[in-house]
């Protein structure tokens, strides 16, 4: 089994004035390739925490104590922890800014481009000021511009000919392969993906598509761009002089105007209406749950590894919030990437994910398939936590007595200990540890020590 | 009846375009019929912006309707009488029942002793308690207020309703900000409770909270329910939570009720295709076959569709439900344009014209024919064509007659009333 991202015992704590906040107490995930993994839990059991821990948006009076975030090998976190073994007892809030200065750096290759993030609120995650196209074609261009300009170069030497034999091989039925094969022959590497992204696209008609195909070819582009766009794709980046006060503008423009035409096909295939008219817009002309499919469009628009999405649709409506959620089943199918689903919600999770994780207190307690989870939950809490869900079909349901723990003064042993039904004298003395209870299903409890007692 | 209104409507002004202009009208809450009996528990979900939250201040005379009455404390053979009157249009019967009964006609005193029948519990408890009072003053407030009370024993009552809220004594003296949540919900709650209402409204009462405590004050608010017979409108999004607490439900959107009746009937057998579509969205573990996703957005309000204001997202809709000719323009459009480009004329163009008329210009001999064709295929996948009667040559113009609207009111069918063209047939008295 692959795994997207391996976190494996990630603690952290929040330095505050009235004492250590400790948010994360030892959370393990193993993310697959291609799957949603969603994560349940209480206001204030460290959902959000984690979420942000991973893409490494963190204040400065977080310190990341053990643990490591694995993306594909390669650790996401160690200069926090290396900060965190120096400066354990004492740690200086300066000291602890420029870390995460450092860490910025180290991630900027990684935000965006290989994890990105949507967040709760569609209404204040766009910039008010700048139009929809430029908000995606900014993404584009920091993080893959060769990607753009080798799509602007094959549509200035691209030959009418060649759009027509290009035409007849997708009516034909031509595969994804045997285009990219007829761009490369012909030296024209980008325009496949135009061409494939514009027969895709299920809001047009036949003609209307054989219209847009034919009139892809632009006319030349003069000197300047020109060379800002080889250098572009002979470097694999922005180059230096592009970075220049008055050069950048200039150099950039093209790749934004690019970067536009690419968004459009992105929102095509987000199943947003009108597409050419939506990108000329500001976020206050959409509506919520337009908004939001905007911010997928973003953290998609670069083919990451991974996507955390952190109440995706608890600001949204039911009927909108259905509409997402079929996207997200869409997307899922669609684009090779994780998923991690953050929401108070089960049931939203149970619609979309193939595993939930149940956490309390900063830990995972209990990991398992939808179908686990719902009809066989093994922790305690998981079955409180369900059966405190009213549904439309009625029956009693049944709150969960007590509060939620001061992590600044966690309780001893297992933290839900003082809220459980069950609890044994062990339990508030030691914490216990995950365990396969069956196949794909891990819990954190005594009561099943038992059984299959293969540590994870 | 403890709270009956009869078409009760609220508009607000909101600034005008251009400095001379007039200003505009939204109407929030449009010729809403809602009544409470002693205990029985009313909810009204809707999404937002579709006036739920108008709706329950103004049966609470918080805001003043814009046409229509609240009655309170009604006898229902005097409802019944009145709306009698209604009915054959009697203005002096009705008026002088108004009088008596309406929250809007009571002036100084007698108002103040209806005020004291009737509480609202806000939806966000971090802000609807004032953080510099503690939960004693919160709760002795409105009995002090209202003259419900001496001082001495409003102490002792306050120590009784936290003892009914589930709450400890020395809760007394503490101050908002040292509560969770549930627990400044329980306090906004004894403080609704106070003078012992008969009705009291619930405005998303648990939205702000976490499942396990929204169980916990959801079952509370029942327990309250059949110890002091409190008739109650619990105003929410969450179809599950109506589900669970409410006797009857009425679904609202854009400021209209389209669907209301008993629980059983309104949730788990919805007609409304919005309540049948709301029903189908809400998520979970079971995949729902036919799910129906709407298309679109709530309308704005200031300029709501014409006909039947759900009618543009609908999946039932047709042709009588109120398209107007830009609304099938921009499906038209879509079709000779894009879709069916190939079979039109490069030339073609939909206008609308001035008086509502549609027209295709530049059309080519034998055009009809086509657009014929294809209105009859994609009739089903674009209600909006449904409304075309029938096309009229006019040398290179194609002229689309489109079919006249209805107005639905509210019809009764299978033990409920509904407000859709559809059950129109089964009575037409309203």
């Amino acid at each position: 089994m692959e795994y997207t991202l391996n976190v494996s015992n990630l603690k952290e704590q929040f330095y505050t004035r009235r004492g250590i906040y400790k948010a994360l107490n030892g959370v393990d995930i193993l993310l697959r390739k291609g799957e949603i993994l969603g994560i349940a839990g209480e206001s204030g059991c460290g959902k959000t925490t984690l979420g942000l821990t991973i893409i490494g948006l963190l204040p400065r009076n977080a310190v990341v104590t053990d643990g490591e975030i694995l993306l594909d090998g390669k650790d996401l976190i160690a200069t926090l922890r290396e900060f965190a073994s120096k400066e354990a007892n004492n740690p200086n809030l300066r000291h602890s800014e420029n870390i995460m200065k450092k860490l910025n750096k180290q991630l900027i290759n990684v935000r965006g481009s290989r994890i990105s993030m949507v967040f709760q609120d569609p209404m204040t995650s766009l910039n008010p000021v700048l139009r929809i196209g430029y908000q995606i074609a900014e993404t584009l261009m920091v993080h893959q511009p060769e990607v753009l300009a080798k799509r602007r170069l094959a549509r200035s030497k691209v030959k009418d000919d060649d759009l027509r034999e290009a035409l007849k091989l997708l009516e034909n039925g031509a595969d994804e392969q045997s285009i990219k094969a007829f761009a490369e022959t012909r030296q024209l590497e980008g325009i496949e993906e135009q061409l494939l992204n514009i027969w895709r696209r299920n809001d047009l008609g036949i003609a209307r598509k054989e219209k847009m195909i034919l009139s892809l070819r632009s006319e030349r582009l003069g000197g300047f761009d020109m060379a800002v766009l080889q250098r572009v794709v002979s470097q694999g980046r922005i180059d230096g002089w592009m970075r220049i006060p008055g050069l950048n503008r200039m150099s950039k423009a093209v790749l934004i105007k690019e970067g536009n035409t690419k968004a459009v096909e992105l929102l095509s295939s987000l199943e947003i209406p009108n597409p050419e008219e939506v990108v000329k817009m500001y976020p206050h002309e959409l509506s919520g749950g337009m908004r939001q499919r905007i911010i997928i469009a973003i953290a998609l628009a670069n083919n990451p590894e991974l996507v955390i999405m952190d109440e995706p649709t608890s600001a949204l409506d039911v009927t909108v919030q259905a509409q997402i959620l079929d996207l997200l089943k869409h997307l899922k199918q669609r684009f090779n990437t994780s998923f991690i689903l953050i929401s108070h919600d089960l049931s939203v999770l149970a619609e979309v994910c193939d595993r939930i994780g149940i956490m309390y207190a900063g830990r995972i307690v209990e990991v398992a398939t939808v179908d686990a989870i719902f009809n066989k939950p093994l922790h305690p809490y998981t079955t409180m936590l369900i059966s405190a869900v009213p549904t439309i079909k009625g029956g009693e349901i049944q709150g969960i007595g007590g509060a939620v723990p001061d992590m600044r003064f966690p309780p001893s042993g297992c933290m839900f200990h003082p809220r459980c039904p069950y609890v044994m004298d062990k339990c508030r003395e030691n914490n216990p540890q995950m365990k396969y209870v069956e196949d794909e299903h891990l819990v954190a409890c005594y009561l099943y020590e038992g059984q299959k007692g293969e540590q994870n | 009846m403890i709270i009956a209104a009869r078409r009760l409507t609220k508009e607000f002004e909101i600034k005008a375009n251009s400095a001379f202009g007039k200003p505009l009208r939204l109407r929030a809450v449009d010729s809403v019929d809602i009544q409470v009996g002693e205990g029985q528990i009313v909810g009204v979900v809707g999404e937002s912006g579709s006036g739920k939250s108008t709706l329950g201040r103004t049966l609470l005379g918080l805001l003043s309707p814009s046409a229509g009455t609240v009655l309170f404390d009604i006898p229902d053979d005097v409802l019944r009488e009145y709306d009698g009157f209604r009915r054959d249009g009697d203005a002096k019967g009705a008026a002088s029942i108004e009088m008596e009964y309406s929250i809007f006609k009571k002036k100084g005193e007698k108002l103040k002793k209806i005020r004291s029948g009737m509480n609202m519990v806000f939806q966000d408890p971090y802000s609807s308690l004032d953080p510099r009072m503690n939960v004693m003053s919160i709760i002795t407030e409105p009995l002090l207020a209202m003259n419900y009370m001496k001082p001495d024993k409003a102490v002792d009552r306050c120590m009784e309703l936290l003892e009914e809220v589930g709450l400890p004594r020395d809760f007394a003296y503490r101050y908002p900000h040292e509560l969770s949540g549930g627990q400044k919900q329980r306090v906004a709650l004894a403080r609704g409770m106070a003078t012992l209402p008969k009705f009291l409204v619930l405005d998303e009462p648990t939205s702000a909270l976490d499942v396990s405590v929204q169980a916990q004050i959801l079952s509370l608010l029942r327990k309250i329910r059949e110890k002091y017979h409190i008739g109650m409108v619990i105003i929410t999004h969450n179809i599950a939570v109506i589900s669970y607490m409410a006797d009857q439900v009425n679904v609202m959107y854009a400021g209209k009720i389209v669907e209301s009746g008993p629980k059983e009937d309104v949730i788990l057998n919805p007609v409304h295709p919005y309540t049948i579509a709301l029903i189908s969205a809400v998520p979970g573990k079971m995949v729902k076959p036919n799910r129906i996703i709407l298309k679109g957005d709530t309308p704005n309000l200031i300029n709501p569709p014409q006909g039947c204001v759900f009618h543009p997202r609908c999946p039932m809709a047709f042709g009588i439900c109120g398209w107007t000719a830009d609304e099938i323009a921009t499906d038209l459009k879509y079709l000779v344009n894009d879709k069916f480009a190939g079979s039109f004329n490069d030339k073609a163009v939909v206008s609308t014209g001035a008086g509502g008329s549609l027209v295709i210009n530049n059309a080519s001999a034998g055009d009809e024919g086509v657009l014929e064709r294809i209105i009859n295929e994609e009739k089903g996948n674009m209600k909006s064509l449904t409304a075309i009667e029938g096309l009229e040559r006019h040398g290179t113009n194609i002229e689309l007659k489109i079919k006249g609207y209805r107005v639905p009111k509210m019809y009764n069918h299978d033990g409920r009333k509904v407000s859709c063209l559809l059950y129109a047939g089964d009575d037409n008295k309203a």
